[in-house]
């Protein structure tokens, strides 16, 4: 019996990373969730399918993340990450802040990688998160309180803001996501001293 | 709380934001209220509302309102602001689903209910952005 069936197109050029060779990141994908994965590979059309309840509930929604993080440009293993209850996934589109001229869109994302990656490497470093810039979107992996402050500072780029202005947006909100981690932090601990 | 030996299904419609996290427990039809809460009724700092740890209580709130009222089933309804706002549910929204799983109830399945424009209206702020 069927339990869940949804579909998912993905690019055909991250059709292989899904598969991975001989089909191992598919399988290691289905083990981990309990899904079946049916892909074609002519449209980039992507079956999942759960024959029964998951023990995670969430499991179907995190499915079709880390499946949309792959045809985002992440590697399977930083994908795999979604699987955690904390991660989430934040697509955004270069379209809306850059136009779709194909010469917008390189530039941008040279902006976003920076020369030899370190605006992107010092982003990441900084939020503990993943991005991956691919084609017309860019996409940050981690946990809510690092994908807040990367998100800003890669907003601030997208607009034309210089890298040292983005990156002090991104310490602003980083020092405010601290701010309420620490005082959640403390609500919690509170709770189960009582 | 006496509780019913087979419990009814309910639909709980989590509206998850950055600055809150409201947990919504309906009938089937989505028409009548059994329970609600939100993150702000169990946090001070306006700033937690839409915390995980809020998310939490609240939905352990809704839960247990709902649980004595005979509803043990679920179908989530996840959804974000959506529409030109955030269209990723906030820190609360997975929080709120384990604390309705950790109250009792059993979860039939997550939906995510984010409304998506077909190409919608203007983002505020005009063509030069918000100037602060």
């Amino acid at each position: 019996m069927t339990f869940y069936q949804a579909k998912i197109k993905m690019p055909r050029a991250r059709i292989g990373v899904l598969i991975g060779k001989g089909g191992a990141v598919r399988r290691r994908l289905e083990s981990l969730t309990g899904a079946r994965l049916s892909v074609d590979s002519r449209t980039g059309e992507v079956t999942i399918r759960f024959d029964s309840p998951p023990g995670d509930p969430l499991m179907p929604s995190k499915l079709v993340s880390v499946i949309r993080a792959i045809s985002r440009g992440f590697s399977p293993e930083k994908a795999f990450n979604l699987l955690d209850d904390e991660y989430v996934l934040e697509v955004i589109d270069l379209r809306n802040y850059v136009g779709d001229r194909k010469n917008a869109l390189i530039r941008i994302r040279g902006r976003l990688i920076g020369e030899r990656g370190r605006a992107r490497a010092y982003i990441e470093g900084r939020t503990g998160t993943s991005i991956s810039v691919y084609g017309h979107t860019v996409s940050i992996i981690g946990r809510h309180y690092g994908v807040i402050p990367a998100k800003e500072a890669v907003i601030a780029l997208l607009k034309g803001a210089r890298h040292s202005t983005a990156y002090r947006i991104m310490e602003k909100k980083l020092a405010e996501m601290r701010e309420i981690e620490n005082l959640e932090r403390r609500l919690a601990s509170k709770e189960t001293g009582e | 709380m006496s509780q019913p030996k087979k419990g009814r299904i309910g639909v709980a419609h989590i509206y998850s934001s950055f600055n809150d996290t409201i947990v919504h427990i309906t009938d089937v039809t989505g028409g009548e209220t059994i329970a609600r809460a939100s993150g702000g009724m169990f946090v001070d700092a306006d700033r937690l509302e839409g915390s995980p740890y809020a998310a939490l209580k609240a939905a352990m709130a809704a839960a247990k309102e709902a649980l004595s009222k005979g509803v043990n089933q679920l179908i989530v309804k996840v959804r974000a602001p959506g529409g030109i706002k955030s269209r990723i549910p906030g820190p609360g929204a997975a929080a709120a689903i384990r604390g309705l799983a950790r109250s009792g109830m059993l979860i039939i399945r997550v939906e995510e209910v984010t409304p998506i424009p077909h190409d919608g209206t203007r983002r505020p702020h005009g063509r030069r952005g918000r100037r602060v």
